[in-house]
């Protein structure tokens, strides 16, 4: 067990698959020069590739090299240029595995860092995981700590379908305890309480833990069930069940609009619950259905605030 | 005049010359029958005819080695064929015989048999591009001295993937071998209308490709460039074999004929027919008679509707 910020843990899970992994490649903008100058030096320039700006293509090369075997991670500088190679994606990583009967496998990881509240705008301030959770093998990875920064991560290099990493940079420095081993694929209960559970991933799991924080300052102790997806695609459905029913009442936080994307599905999830099961109907906290103008972000998004006023509603409802 | 014995068999009891002409009848054939057999309502796939082309796929595919990788477009049937793919097995991705190998998944266009170097195409255009050099990366990192080819019409040069995939191929020097066949047409549009050029070298040269101009219709003058090609990939440039060639058969079994006023470019293309003009040199070089053409003919329809029935019949006892 070592502890870790969020940032450290990512940085962390990538040296060592570098290291466990001899046929591992990454492929991105600005490595050997910037962001990742040491892994250059260690692996050299065959395994550390600088590329132009050119995602798709990025993308696609991932792709084929996994067809013989390799495995790849590419960098895209931010989420929001998951756009750019959308066709790569979906059409050249995603289906892979099924096209091929499952003779190939393609395990690539795209990480997709999010970059909000840095100034970038609305062309730079999305999550855009929802963009994707329709598309089938595509696995989508969302670590709201640095366990799951890990472990995610590590994880998802085992694969045989690809994994979009989303790394939000606004919990990079939340610091936290990395286990030695990780059961794969599972959600996390960071948090045990008896009398609603909050369902969230990412920035989000982090200001779920904030706001029963800060409930426990007022009074309401042990009443919150925290469980943090991790992998939000496929997602966890027995840990979530388990949570759900636990309490009876349950808040999910999406950081996107609620059209799309785990919020929704979660409760399509917990609608089929034999009538009973659940004390009151789930609520769901999201993002507004909007873009983020430059000079607001946080308004527009989930906040602990309205985290904790709902979940006082919630807790209050007879 | 010696028949040239092929870089991958030990014995020449099938020259070059006469596999050439072989596996380009066969493809013929085969796509001739594909047509007939869908009008017949026997089988339900949209087939986009090679005819006038053939011989860019086989004699490219014929100039290959072990470990060497293709990417077909999906007009390049031949490929399949040159690779190695019998009929069978590609008429059991057609039915969805209990024995395809890729279940059927993909379209047979697209289909793929990765342990034969046949690798899954993409129907995004261009998008297949950046997946050949992917696995040209691959080939690199893992010294085995393979190199991958990708097939495409000239209408790729649209698309944006090509640009970048020629890009970072050039930069990397990756063993990489894009074949363009180049026909002059995409789909209905003659090529004056969509660009400047209609050779696309001026574009391929300056990303640091090796160039070289191929008579598309001359499957000796393909073998020969093809040799080339591979042997500068492997020294360190990614190459671009531009090959001129005309659509002489439909667009596809469903669209038909989508090009006015072609009959004079029909008259003198037929003249230049890739089989034709093999089949000339084998009788001027004595390496084949008349008869032994014509019976090969033969042989190769009754072997097609014989396959076709045996692959009919594995699919009703399943």
């Amino acid at each position: 067990m070592t502890t870790l910020s969020y940032r450290d843990a990512v940085a962390k899970a990538l040296q060592d698959s570098m290291r466990d992994e001899p046929r591992l490649i990454l492929i991105g903008q600005n490595l050997s020069s910037h962001a990742f100058k040491n892994l250059a030096k260690m692996y050299g320039a065959e395994r550390v590739r600088d590329s132009s700006i050119s995602e798709s293509a990025m993308v696609g090369m991932a792709v084929g090299a996994a067809m013989k075997g390799m495995k790849v991670v590419v960098m895209i500088a931010y989420a929001d240029i998951a756009s750019v190679c959308h066709m790569a994606i979906v059409q050249s990583a995603a289906k892979l595995h099924y096209l091929t009967n499952g003779r190939l496998n393609c395990p690539v990881v795209i990480r997709l860092p999010i970059a909000r509240f840095r100034g970038h705008g609305p062309e730079g301030n999305e999550v855009a995981a929802s963009w994707f959770y329709n598309v089938p093998d595509l696995n989508i990875a969302m670590p709201g700590s640095a366990n799951e920064a890990y472990w995610n991560f590590r994880e998802a290099l085992e694969r045989k379908t690809p994994t979009l990493f989303f790394e939000d940079r606004s919990i990079h420095t939340r610091s936290g305890i990395v286990a030695e081993s990780n059961p794969s694929g599972t959600a996390e209960i960071t948090r045990s309480g008896d009398r609603l559970t909050i369902i969230a991933a990412g920035r989000t799991a982090a200001l779920a833990e904030d706001a029963a924080d800060e409930l426990a300052k007022q009074g309401i102790r042990g009443a919150v069930e925290v469980v943090s997806l991790g992998f939000i695609k496929p997602l966890d459905k027995k840990t979530v069940l388990k949570a759900a029913t636990k309490t009876g009442r349950v808040l999910i936080i999406q950081d996107e609009p609620v059209l799309a994307g785990y919020a929704t599905y979660l409760r399509c999830l917990l609608d089929e619950l034999p009538t009973g099961k659940l004390a009151f109907p789930p609520r769901i906290v999201a993002g507004a259905d909007q873009y983020m103008p430059f000079w607001d972000e946080r308004s527009f998004l989930p906040s602990v605030e309205a985290i904790i006023a709902t979940t006082r509603e919630m807790i209050e409802e007879k | 005049m010696t028949p040239t014995i092929l870089p991958h068999e030990t014995t020449n009891q099938t020259s070059l010359e006469w596999r050439l002409y072989r596996d380009m009848l066969r493809t013929r054939l085969f796509e001739e029958a594909l047509i007939r057999w869908e009008h017949e309502g026997k089988i339900s796939a949209q087939t986009f005819p090679s005819k006038g082309q053939e011989a860019i796929a086989i004699g490219c595919c014929l100039a290959l080695e072990k470990d060497d990788t293709v990417i077909p477009s999906f007009r390049t049937r031949g490929a399949m064929i040159a690779m190695g793919v019998s009929i069978t097995e590609q008429l059991r991705e057609f039915v969805h015989s209990p024995l395809a190998a890729g279940d059927s998944r993909d379209a047979p266009h697209h289909s793929s048999w990765p342990e034969r170097g046949v690798m899954p195409g993409s129907t995004m255009i261009g998008g297949h591009l950046a997946m050949a050099a992917g696995l040209a990366l691959a080939m690199q990192n893992e010294k085995q001295g393979g190199v991958s080819v990708a097939f495409f019409g000239d209408g790729t040069l649209g698309s944006g993937d090509l640009h970048e995939t020629m890009h970072i191929a050039g930069t990397w020097k990756l063993p990489l071998i894009l074949v363009c066949e180049n026909n002059g047409w995409e789909m209905s549009t003659p090529w004056p209308k969509v660009r400047k050029t209609r050779s696309l070298i001026p574009y391929a040269e300056p990303f640091g490709f090796a160039t070289r101009n191929v008579d598309g219709n001359d499957a000796l003058d393909v073998y020969q460039a093809a040799r080339w090609a591979r042997a500068t990939a492997l020294s360190g440039q990614p190459v671009f074999l531009d090959c001129f060639t005309f659509r002489v058969g439909l667009y596809s079994s469903h669209f038909g004929e989508v090009r006015g006023g072609i009959e004079n470019e029909l008259a003198e293309w037929a003249e230049r027919d890739p089989l034709k003009r093999m089949a000339g040199w084998l009788i001027e070089h004595s390496a084949a008679s008349t008869d032994d053409l014509e019976r090969l003919s033969q042989q190769e329809e009754t072997r097609l509707e014989e396959t076709f029935e045996e692959v009919l019949t594995e699919r009703r006892k399943a």
